[in-house]
């Protein structure tokens, strides 16, 4: 029972039943994919009244949109401005945050009455995407835990990724004073030793930093066959920026572990469902989610598809997002290929070709 | 338009090949060479850029310095205004090859519309006829023959100015015809030219160099047009090392980046990115101005798609007149919409268009939390304009025809918003009455603007602008003094003394 039982009929229980259901079933079509993103949008649209202004703003109502590409996406900086949840935000039972910024107010807020679905969405895509045939592995998890980072989406993600599929001896190696490589080094040893195939997750600049130090200390390792490493979230400029080719070519002399075997989760605070590509031994590899987000690039102005093979923005409609907005308009480039996406980057702002100041540059000088 | 790779499957038949850069005293086929794509308005073009090693660099930096100082530092001033002159009839001359050949390459490369970039490139070029040069001499050194020799001062003694004899050029490609303020700039004080293409637009810069060695053979190898993609280090190393001054235009990052290399004790004129604003009075808001005055506005905004440090991003509109700011607003928006069939926006690249939808994102969220504001035009408009019905800060626009039109109750408080972004504000285009032109104008050099011109106008500086608010060929000069002492002392030295 969690807080927000009490505001039942925002939570579209009903809803919620079909929508769990609809994510067991691999083959559902997309019929189902469409009626269950209009009921999710009509239910949206009644119980969130920052949402509903959103829709008239764009001169959207429940009457116009028929299909699930009519969705009107939410700009994910709508996470920053607007309380975007269909229950008072105060009963949520968890809200998870972006980071990216120090100031407190302009970080986007993600809702979460409860974690089922979210908790449902993660498991069954990640054990078809990272798991395979494996039921539990002894994981590594370079990244703070989920007490250490309570609104993060992804400590929380990693937490489940060990509660759930991580086999005895899983741990953590990032503590509050850092990244305790030394007891990791160590850890790897014994795993090579041992010879049962070990996973490694993190966010991708960790990974980076701990290369880093392990070349400076002139280790490498080659982890039993099986073992896999899973990034995510890119550099930041929390660490220096690779090549992505180049930083699958360093994990694998480092670790041993091949980069078909180096999956890279896409994800977003402001979704609850996660991509992964089949492995890294290619770039760019391709992305793709589960039967229950469905995945568009877009004109970012006009919101409609570009031509098959141009670049455009990336929006998704995530169905596990029941209490938010199920649509979101990200600042992500990425190209629609078969079976999937290529990831291409952010979007920075336009760089300013020449004298005029672009915004970015303007808010930047505004910020400093 | 950034250079393109080319693209398998383009539709595109037959680019137009063209040829980049000006390098004398090293052969064409000693220089490796690189080919930059662009493609625009269904064309494509192809133009081949030399790539220097350090060393050749360094070879041509020492051919420029040494023409300039054995022939243009002898040559009479007006001589250069002359050659300076007939360098830029040559390319106003629609009838010449060579400018046909621009006419139909600029567009492609910069992805301006052509007739924009056409009335564009004119208007550059008529800035450096001969009496536009003479007053852009007179503006900033009284007597131009202070250039040539040393000229006596009323007080005593007597006082010559020198150019630099090598003068280094970092170009932006915003604006077709932008290197030419720096270039002739460097002419008329007799310095040897090296200038940096931006591979946005390395096409201008190259054809005015071919053309002057056309003109005046004598002064082929005085200036040298180069290229290479941006963070070469050690071409960089080279440029600051050989440069006497360096004059830069570009972001924040790359001035700073620039300022780094460049070694102590010399000097670098940098240009960074500006803010510039329109100012609209109640006077030019009666029902028979103000339809012109929008147009205005329009016009500012549309020429190089607001690609110029002098183009507006946000108007400040009067209350109070028989067209209210809101109905001046939407004015605008029809002007901007009819310019379009004159004069059609370039294509945007994703960036940019997300650029733009990032910025009517954040004003839509900002109506949604209650803020007084109206997003004119759909979505996909090739222009974009928000009414903001409550005075605040200079937002900027995103460019690319885009920009807020606020309401305020008189246009001192305009000026104190302007006045936030003081370290920015260059340009700001006024239409107002006499009386309050003078009276704001005070205003707005306390609040950091470095011009003051008419709303329609923007784009188009006068010759000899103060440009950031600095002198275009004064920065440029080392003043040389004979002081009296010398002079006498002279005297008691001659034959003839006493």
């Amino acid at each position: 029972m969690t807080k927000a039982d009490t505001v039942a009929p925002h939570l579209a229980t009903d809803i919620l039943a079909d929508l769990l259901g609809f994510m067991n079933r691999p083959d559902a079509g997309a019929d189902e994919f469409n009626d269950l993103a209009l009921r999710l949008f009509a239910h949206q649209f009644q119980h969130n009244l920052a949402f509903q202004r959103y829709c008239r703003q764009q001169g959207k109502t429940v009457r116009t949109v028929r299909h699930w590409h009519d969705i009107p996406a939410v700009p994910i900086n709508a996470f920053k401005d607007l309380t975007l949840s269909c229950v008072p935000p105060d009963v949520c039972e968890r809200v998870f945050m972006t980071s990216g910024t120090t100031r407190a107010d302009s970080r986007g807020r993600h809702y979460h009455p409860h974690l089922q679905v979210y908790d449902q969405s993660m498991k069954l895509h990640f054990a078809a995407r990272f798991m395979r045939e494996a039921k539990r592995m002894r994981m590594g998890i370079l990244f703070p835990t989920e007490e250490m980072m309570p609104n993060s989406s992804l400590a929380h993600y990693l937490a489940l990724a060990r509660d759930a599929f991580g086999a005895e001896g899983s741990e953590y190696f990032v503590t509050p004073e850092g990244m305790d490589i030394h007891r990791l080094c160590e850890t790897l040893e014994q795993v090579e030793h041992e010879g049962k195939p070990y996973a490694l997750l993190g966010a991708s600049y960790s990974f980076v930093h701990l290369m880093d130090e392990m070349q400076q200390q002139g280790r490498v390792f080659a982890l039993p066959p099986g073992s896999r490493i899973l990034d995510t979230g890119g550099f930041k400029g929390q660490s220096r920026e690779l090549a992505m080719d180049e930083f699958y070519r360093q994990l694998g002399a480092s670790f041993g572990v091949p980069a078909s075997a180096c999956i890279n989760m896409y994800g977003m605070t402001e979704l609850s469902t996660q991509f992964y590509d089949d492995g890294n031994a290619t770039q760019p590899s391709v992305k793709s989610g589960p039967h229950w987000i469905r995945s568009r690039t877009v004109d970012p102005l006009t919101g409609n598809d570009v031509p098959a093979g141009e670049r455009g923005v990336l929006t998704h409609c995530d169905l596990a997002n029941f209490n938010s907005v199920i649509t979101i308009l990200t600042e992500d480039v990425g190209v629609s290929v078969d079976g999937g996406f290529l990831l291409l980057g952010r979007a920075e702002g336009a760089q300013a070709k020449g004298c005029s100041m672009a915004m970015d540059a303007f808010l930047q000088a505004a910020a400093g | 338009m950034s250079p393109v790779l080319s693209q398998a499957g383009s539709c595109v038949q037959d680019p137009c090949l063209a040829v980049a850069g000006y390098v004398p005293g090293i052969a064409a086929h000693d220089m490796s060479w690189e080919t930059l794509m662009f493609e625009a308005h269904g064309q494509r073009a192809e133009v081949r850029v030399p790539r220097l090693t350090p060393t050749q660099l360094e070879t041509v930096a020492a051919t420029v310095r040494a023409a300039a100082q054995g022939v243009l530092a002898s040559m009479p001033v007006m001589e250069v205004v002359g050659i300076i002159d007939r360098v830029v009839l040559r390319m106003l001359d629609t009838n010449h090859p060579d400018r046909q050949e621009i006419d139909r390459l600029l567009p492609i490369i910069s992805g301006f519309d052509p007739e924009m970039t056409r009335l564009g490139i004119n208007a550059s070029l008529k800035a450096f006829r001969r009496h536009q040069s003479l007053r852009f001499l007179v503006e900033d050194f009284g007597d131009p023959g202070l250039l040539d020799g040393f000229r006596p001062r009323a007080k005593g003694g007597w006082t010559r100015a020198c150019g630099p004899s090598l003068l280094a050029h970092v170009w932006a490609g915003n604006v077709p015809g932008l290197p030419l303020w720096s270039l002739v700039s460097g002419m008329l004080v007799k310095a040897g030219n090296i200038g940096k293409v931006s591979s946005d637009e390395p096409l201008f810069a190259s054809w005015f160099a071919r053309v002057l060695a056309e003109i005046e053979p004598r002064l082929a190898d005085a200036l040298a047009i180069v290229w290479w993609p941006g963070g070469e280090t050690a071409l960089e190393q080279v440029f600051c090392r050989q440069a006497d001054v360096l004059k830069v235009y570009g972001g924040e990052a790359a001035l700073a980046a620039w300022q780094r290399q460049l070694p102590a004790g010399k000097r670098m004129l940098a240009h960074g990115h500006k803010f510039s604003a329109g100012l609209v009075s109640a006077a030019a808001l009666d029902t028979r101005q103000a339809r012109l005055t929008a147009r205005q506005a329009a016009m500012d905004m549309v020429r190089w798609d607001q690609q110029g440090c002098y183009s507006p991003q946000v108007f400040y509109v009067e209350r109070g007149a028989q067209v209210s700011p809101q109905e001046f607003a939407c004015h605008v928006a029809g002007e901007m919409t009819a310019l379009q069939h004159s004069f059609p926006r370039r294509a945007l690249s994703l960036e940019e268009t997300r650029a733009v939808a990032g910025w009517r994102q954040g004003l839509g969220l900002q109506q949604l939390r209650g803020g007084q504001i109206e997003l004119l035009g759909p979505a996909d408009a090739p222009w974009s304009l928000a009414y903001i019905d409550t005075p605040e800060g200079a937002r900027p626009g995103a460019l690319n025809r885009t920009a807020c039109i606020v309401a305020v109750d008189t246009l001192d408080e305009a000026v104190r918003w302007l006045g936030s972004q003081q370290a920015f504000l260059q340009t700001v285009g006024l239409a107002a009455g006499p009386e309050e032109l003078f009276r704001l104008a005070s205003l707005l050099a306390q609040a950091g603007a470095t011009r003051i011109c008419a709303l329609g106008s923007m784009t188009t500086p006068d010759a000899g602008w103060h440009h950031d608010g600095r002198f275009s060929l004064l920065d440029l000069v080392r003043m040389v003094d004979i002081e009296t002492s010398a002079e006498q002392a002279a005297e008691a030295l001659a034959s003839y003394r006493d």
